[in-house]
């Protein structure tokens, strides 16, 4: 026998045996678990055990020091490892900071692997979704109607729309992501509207595409990696020097492909540039005088990519700016381990797990008694508003993006 | 609980303080008993050297005495260098009796409000069955007159299919032991009540209890649960795990003693225990409303020093760094639970400013084998040395190198990242991280003011 | 025939005596089996579990056909406990490639029968991809496939199926005299340590597969044997470190392995002459670091992994002296001791886990012999208890609401036995709670060996069900369990305390030697409960300091 041969034999005797030998790149993450002491303090802290109960979904903990143990059995674990919704939190209450929602990723990529029959059906058909269009939605079938709800929405809000610009060498891309692209389109346009009010040289993508993480959260590596590698290159035709994103997801996946892939530029979500780059001032300039709203209380949601993925300062960005809006008061929800269910692909095969998750936020933010909430990000935004209009709140619920077009002076 | 004392106490005086943490500390970890001090270290033999002290001590005042006589180096030692030779004793006293005092204060009205006091040290029910020596534990789990009249009935209620909690086995090691001592009660049952937060008896983790407790009308099913095995027995107490609530507990306590006409307490589970997570949450609180600010999911991962003083701290978020300047640096990184210390086969470090570390006897610990400062016994009242590593400390608590150098003059140190003593056996955790966390929280205190 | 009267009592509850009793037992014989502490708790219980087709022996032809034919053999009665083992051997020296070639020889032919391939080699970009952790500095690498087999459930499933055939099964027995009249064997006595009596029962054969043991059970009948004793070491990894076994050399030249097997990665082992008592060895730390250093050249990042613990046991080598241990056969000897003038006694020194089928195939033919009776072996063509078919996890974890990964664990330790527990779940809803959550170990299980499979601790429960195996060593199951035990064997407040304090004395045994790294952390916690707030380390109880706690 060759030894192409017997590497060929050897490779399928570790498929029988249900072996995808780990790669460098996760050796970290599967090191990192070592550090477990299996204390369960995580337990108390999930919100999908709170929401659902540790018989239903055994926990961070389990998955760290039972579920993750032997490569051979992870298929075993596909009654359980897809209901996490990755927030983060257990990793950040882990003494040891135990990597659990990458751990969840590597073993989701081993079921999919070795039994994609086990994979979720709901999971399936994102990923053909995925596959095919390279963005996590279908897009839509007449790019008229498109254009028509697009206008429609824009109407409502009152957001004006401006033409997309695509050019190269610009300072920044602005990357919408997959919501704010094909389905939460005032997102997308409010950043543009924020964008070009503090003259920010910008630039879209000429073709939009999904930057790899619903594909990495299912487990499919390869197209997770295909998409990582495509917006680089799309990144490095432009030009640009920054990139920034008003989706928490992609904020934090973003962050992490372009060190992975060495990018050599730095990933902003929205708040942390306006923070940072634009600055408090100019933001007070610009919105600290209008008295065209009334004053209303706004209580904030924290998406988990931004907290617990990213940064806990990205939030605090996010409320020194909603504080130097005029006739604003900032209402903070006492929600602690606070996840709106929507995350880990979740709600695309358990949607009963992603909407019992999401309900210990809606009873915090009603105490709060703000009369609107707003959100960083796209997905919570949505997954948050169906989910307060459900339970007959009156609460209404804004993308940041949209609540701080909107108050912007007309240029 | 050191950093979230020390800050507080930096708060309260008017500092601007930030508190950076990764993962939660040994107080969400603890039993949520605030021990001062029941045995002392490294197993000693106190007969010979202080015959008229009893083990355990019966109150913290005899254990600190003994402390301070016999392991000056202890950091509840280390509170009183600064006072003149003969007002160690009562400096070291006043303190963590004040110390006791603040946090009772601090904690009145909250899910973790206290009760017990440096008077004397008391001994509470444990899931085993045994008891321990502590000094404040939550209103929830104590109950004065249980030992008090020969005629008690107790009887301990377990919940179906959470394994956390074994009521027989609870029951017979415990009566055994009141009929050892021949202390009441002498009379003690057990039951096991049938309640299921998702509608499915097995796989019951205490979190979940406590969670659904906290729901309104949720005692009413629980109190007619325990009231037909209370009137089987005739019980005058009913002890339960600690899952009265989250928030509720002491209401629901007291609506349970109202509707069953007994008392009705809380025993103290093995970490991570709801009373050790109401503990950590009350503290949280007092540190914000103290004007702290908490910024959670940061690691402080190393400092620039220049000269004699810190400069700035870098600390790592998942994917994000952010460096800061404060004037005083507090590091209550905690042992190897918290990441303070790491071993390997050649010798302990310090994780965050590679400080040097000490033995419990106070040599430098960097290149000692772990494993020689075990015990042969895994339980017993020698303990483990090993676990008696840290950092060695001035006067200021401030960590001192080799020749007993400060390694900045603006860094101080407190809780189980000191060296010198064993919580586990002496049972004075939280008491230490308190009382040092205080002394530690005012010396940066003044040092910040000094040099503003 | 009395109840105390028996054709054979077998000394030792090992691989060899359990095998012994079970081919006893089923060839109809009266068998009582005699253990001093539990089936399966010394030499077998501290090996890997590699029943291998005697690939470090070539140059004893014969064993290696034994060795392989047994591999068989085991895969048809005991397939529900056996695993594949694919084992790299990278080579980082050009003059290791011919010792490599002339092995791939005489491994390939013999590869067939066992239904796994002859030895490839593998170019080095490949066995990188296949294990990243190895030294990039490797020219080639040898590739093959060995088994494994859970040794406690062999041991146990031995012992029961020699219990459903009649055979009488005693652990907590220490033999401490056996009775030789006209220089033939007449009974043996027994201290029941469970019970505190002494017992005796009267037979003509006696089959010391005392193991360590077995010189020292031989003279009580007056009777000499010599035995090699040789001690090795484990180190155990938590988690698997590696994707696949790898083999080496170590510093002194023998070889290594590195075997993820079930959810650990075991590093072994040392051998070393030994005349302690085997009670008191725990591993030293030379022995740590010869395995570490050995193993460090061949994956260069093995101190980032976590050590859990280590295991040390004592192999009772066939008495070849002034040659290395490598170099003394892995056969065995059946020693009848009648030449010596105590007839009836027969006696084992030597042989391995996978040959000891054989062995009792061979003492019992001697029995046979002995006992004028005819007789057939069968041992090699039943099945062990659980291995009547395959089972569905898919569909019993949706029809008994347990998480699948649990039901997986429970099938790969019980095969179809499996059905008995969960019939235990039907009437007890409850018993579906999770134990020790790092294996995991449902109540359940723990209830059906306790009543079935005759455990007096917890230490006994972790050789069935593997109680406190993980990462946390029992730190956050020995409590729950204890009650368990408590329970069923209706024990006093005071036993279910010593019994907390027995298992952590155990588990600290092991976890002690190599402590270091995330193993501090774990150990502090254990102290948190334990001592903390247990304050188990402080209150009085009856606890019985163990043999390696007296002399350390």
């Amino acid at each position: 026998m060759t030894e192409e041969e017997a590497f060929e034999f050897v490779k399928n005797t570790l498929k029988e045996e249900r072996i995808t030998p780990y790669h460098k790149n996760e050796i970290e993450i599967v090191h990192s678990v070592e550090g477990c002491i299996n204390c369960g303090l995580c337990i108390n802290h999930c919100p999908v055990v709170a929401a659902v109960g540790v018989d239903r979904f055994t926990g961070p903990r389990s998955i760290a020091v039972e579920l993750s143990r032997s490569p051979p059995e992870f298929w075993s674990t596909a009654d359980k490892i897809y209901l996490c919704t990755g927030c983060g939190t257990c990793r950040e209450v882990c003494p040891k900071n135990v990597n659990v929602p990458e751990v969840v990723n590597l073993v989701r990529a081993r079921i999919f692997e070795h039994r994609p029959d086990l994979v979720p059906k709901g999971l399936h058909m994102v990923r053909e979704i995925i596959v095919e269009h390279n963005l996590a939605f279908e897009p839509w079938e007449d790019p008229e109607e498109k254009v028509e709800s697009r206008d429609v929405r824009l109407e409502r809000l009152d957001i004006p729309y401006t033409e997309d610009i695509i050019k190269k060498n610009a300072e920044v891309l602005f990357y919408p992501g997959c919501q704010a692209e094909e389905r939460a389109q005032e997102v997308r346009e409010a950043a543009k509207v924020v964008l070009n009010y503090f003259d920010v040289d910008y630039t879209l993508l000429d073709d939009m595409s999904c930057c790899g993480l619903p594909s990495a959260l299912m487990g499919d590596d390869e197209t997770s990696q295909r998409l990582a590698g495509l917006l680089k290159e799309k990144v490095a035709g432009l030009g640009v020097k920054k990139v920034v994103t008003t989706c928490a997801g992609c904020t934090s996946n973003i962050s992490d492909i372009s060190l992975q892939d060495q990018w050599s530029i730095p990933v902003y979500h929205m708040v942390e540039y306006l923070a940072e780059e634009v600055g408090l001032d100019r933001l007070k300039q610009a919105l600290g005088s209008s008295k065209e709203f009334s004053e209303v209380t706004v209580t904030v949601h924290d998406p988990c990519h931004l907290i617990r993925h990213t940064s806990r300062r990205t939030m605090q960005d996010a409320i020194e700016i909603l504080k130097v809006i005029s006739g604003v008061k900032v209402a903070i929800s006492e929600a602690e381990d606070s996840c709106c269910g929507g995350g880990g692909l979740v709600a695309y095969h358990s949607k009963d797990v992603a909407d019992s998750v999401v309900q210990e936020n809606l009873i915090s933010i009603d105490k709060t008694g703000a009369e609107r909430l707003v959100a960083p990000c796209p997905l919570c935004t949505a997954q948050i508003e169906a989910n307060l209009f459900k339970s007959g709140s009156s609460v209404e619920v804004d993308d940041l993006m949209v609540f701080i077009a909107q108050r912007l002076p007309k240029k | 609980m050191a950093g979230l004392a020390a800050g507080t106490i930096a708060a309260e005086n008017g500092l601007e303080t930030l508190m950076l943490r990764t993962g939660q500390s040994a107080t969400a970890y603890s039993s949520g008993a605030i021990d001062i001090i029941g045995y002392p270290p490294e197993g000693l033999a106190l007969k010979e050297y202080l015959p008229d002290t009893e083990v355990p001590f019966k109150t913290p005042s005899d254990g600190l005495r003994a402390i301070l006589t016999l392991f000056p180096f202890h950091p509840y030692g280390i509170i009183g260098f600064g006072a003149d030779d003969d007002k160690v004793v009562e400096s070291v006293i006043a303190h963590v009796k004040e110390s006791i005092s603040w946090l009772k204060e601090r904690l009145a009205g909250s899910c973790a409000a206290l009760i017990g006091g440096f008077e004397r040290n008391i001994y509470p029910i444990t899931v085993l069955g045994t008891t321990k020596p502590t000094c404040l534990i939550q209103e929830t789990m104590w109950s004065e007159t249980l030992n008090a009249n020969p005629d008690n009935v107790l009887i301990f209620a377990g919940f179906r299919g959470h394994a956390e909690f074994n009521a027989l086995s609870t029951t017979r090691a415990y009566l055994e032991n009141q009929l050892r001592t021949g202390k009441p009660p002498h009379k003690v049952g057990h039951c096991v009540l049938e309640i299921s937060p998702f509608g499915k008896p097995y796989n019951i983790s205490s979190i979940e209890l406590a969670r659904h407790f906290d729901h309104d009308g949720s005692m009413v099913d629980l109190a007619a649960a325990i009231k037909k095995h209370v009137d089987q027995l005739g019980a005058t107490h009913v002890a339960i795990p600690p899952v009265l609530g989250i928030e509720q507990a002491l209401q629901n306590k007291a609506e349970l003693q109202k509707e069953l006409g007994v008392e009705v307490f809380e025993l103290v589970a093995l970490p991570p225990s709801v009373p050790g997570f109401r503990l950590q949450r009350a503290m949280d609180r007092t540190f914000k409303n103290a004007g702290g600010t908490l910024l959670i999911g940061h690691q402080a991962r190393s400092a620039i020093f220049k000269n004699d003083m810190i400069e700035s701290v870098v600390a790592q978020s998942p994917r994000r760094e952010v460096t800061i300047s404060p004037k005083t640096v507090i590091l209550a990184s905690g042992k190897f639970i918290g990441g303070g210390l790491e071993a390997d086969e050649n010798g302990i470090r310090e994780t965050v400013l590679d400080l040097m570390p000490v033995t419990t006897n106070l040599h430098p610990a960097e290149e000692v084998r772990p494993v020689y400062h075990t015990n042969v016994f895994s339980l017993s009242p020698d303990g483990h040395a090993v676990l008696g590593a840290g950092l060695a400390v001035d006067m200021d608590f401030r960590p001192i190198d080799a020749d007993g150098v400060e390694r900045a003059k603006n860094l101080f140190c407190a809780g189980s990242i000191l060296a010198k003593y064993n919580y586990s056996l002496e049972k004075s955790g939280l008491g230490v991280a308190l009382s040092t966390g205080l002394a530690a929280g005012r010396n940066a205190a003044r040092m910040a003011k000094e040099v503003s | 025939m009395s109840e105390s009267d028996f054709d054979v009592v077998v000394i030792g509850g090992g691989s060899t005596g359990t095998a012994v009793a079970r081919d006893c037992a089923l060839r109809g014989f009266k068998t009582l089996l005699l253990e001093r502490d539990d089936i399966a708790s010394a030499t077998v219980g501290t090996c890997a579990g590699m029943i291998s087709s005697g690939l470090k022996y070539m140059d004893e032809p014969e064993i290696v056909d034994m060795c392989s034919e047994e591999v068989v053999h085991l895969n048809r009665i005991a397939r529900h406990i056996i695993m594949k083992n694919p084992i790299l051997t990278p080579i980082l020296e050009l003059s290791d490639l011919s010792t490599g070639g002339n092995f791939a020889a005489e491994y390939s032919k013999r590869a067939e029968s066992r239904d796994v391939p002859p030895v490839m080699f593998l170019e080095p970009e490949a066995a990188l991809e296949i294990e990243p952790l190895l030294n990039p500095d490797l020219i080639s690498s040898l590739y093959f496939e060995e088994y494994f087999i859970d040794p406690f459930r062999l041991c146990l499933l031995q012992a029961l199926d020699a219990q459903e055939n009649g055979a009488v099964v005693k652990t907590y027995c220490e033999v401490i005299d056996i009775v030789v009249r006209d220089s033939t064997v007449e009974s043996v006595t027994f201290y029941n340590r469970v019970t505190g009596e002494i017992e005796s029962a009267t037979t003509k054969t006696i089959i010391n597969a005392g193991g360590p043991w077995a010189h020292k059970i031989a003279a009580q009948a007056g009777a000499t044997l010599d035995l090699r004793l040789n001690k090795g070491a484990h180190v155990i990894l938590d988690r698997r470190v590696v994707n696949v076994g790898v083999i080496t050399k170590a510093v002194d030249g023998r070889m290594i392995y590195l075997f993820p097997h079930e959810n650990t990665t075991l590093l072994g082992t040392t051998a070393l002459d030994t005349w302690e008592d085997p009670d008191t060895l725990v591993a030293t730390h030379d022995e740590i670091e010869y395995l570490l250093k050995s193993i460090e050249w061949i994956i260069p990042s093995i101190r980032e992994a976590r050590i859990i613990r280590t295991m040390e046991g004592v192999r009772p080598l066939v008495p070849t002296w002034k040659v290395p241990e490598g170099e003394v056969t892995r056969g065995y000897e059946v020693i009848d001791h009648e030449s010596e003038g105590v007839s009836g006694l027969v006696s084992f020194t030597g042989g391995k886990l996978v040959t000891c089928r054989h062995m009792a195939e061979a003492a019992t033919d001697l029995i046979s012999q002995k006992l004028g009776v005819e007789s057939k072996c069968t041992t090699h063509e039943l099945p062990l208890p659980g291995m009547e078919s395959d089972v569905d996890v898919l569909s019993i974890a949706k029809e008994y609401d347990i998480s699948q990964h649990a039901l997986e664990r429970l099938r790969a330790r019980r095969g179809t036995q499996i059905m008995e527990i969960l019939d235990l779940v039907k009437e007890h809803s409850n018993w579906r709670t999770t134990i020790c959550t790092c294996e995991p170990v449902i109540e359940a299980e723990i209830r059906y060996s306790i009543r079935n499979e005759f455990p007096q601790t917890l230490n006994d429960l972790r050789r069935r069900v593997r109680l406190g195996t993980g990462p946390c060593q029992g730190t956050f199951c020995t409590y729950k369990a204890a009650a368990i035990l408590a329970d069923e064997l209706d024990l006093t407040g005071e036993d279910y305390l010593v019994d907390i304090l027995d298992f952590r004395a155990e588990r600290w045994k092991g976890i002690r030697p190599p402590m270091r790294g995330p193993q501090l952390a774990q150990e502090e916690v254990a102290q948190g409960l334990y001592a903390c707030v247990g304050n188990l380390d402080q209150i009085e109880t009856e606890y019985d300091p163990k043999p390696w706690e007296e002399v350390g």
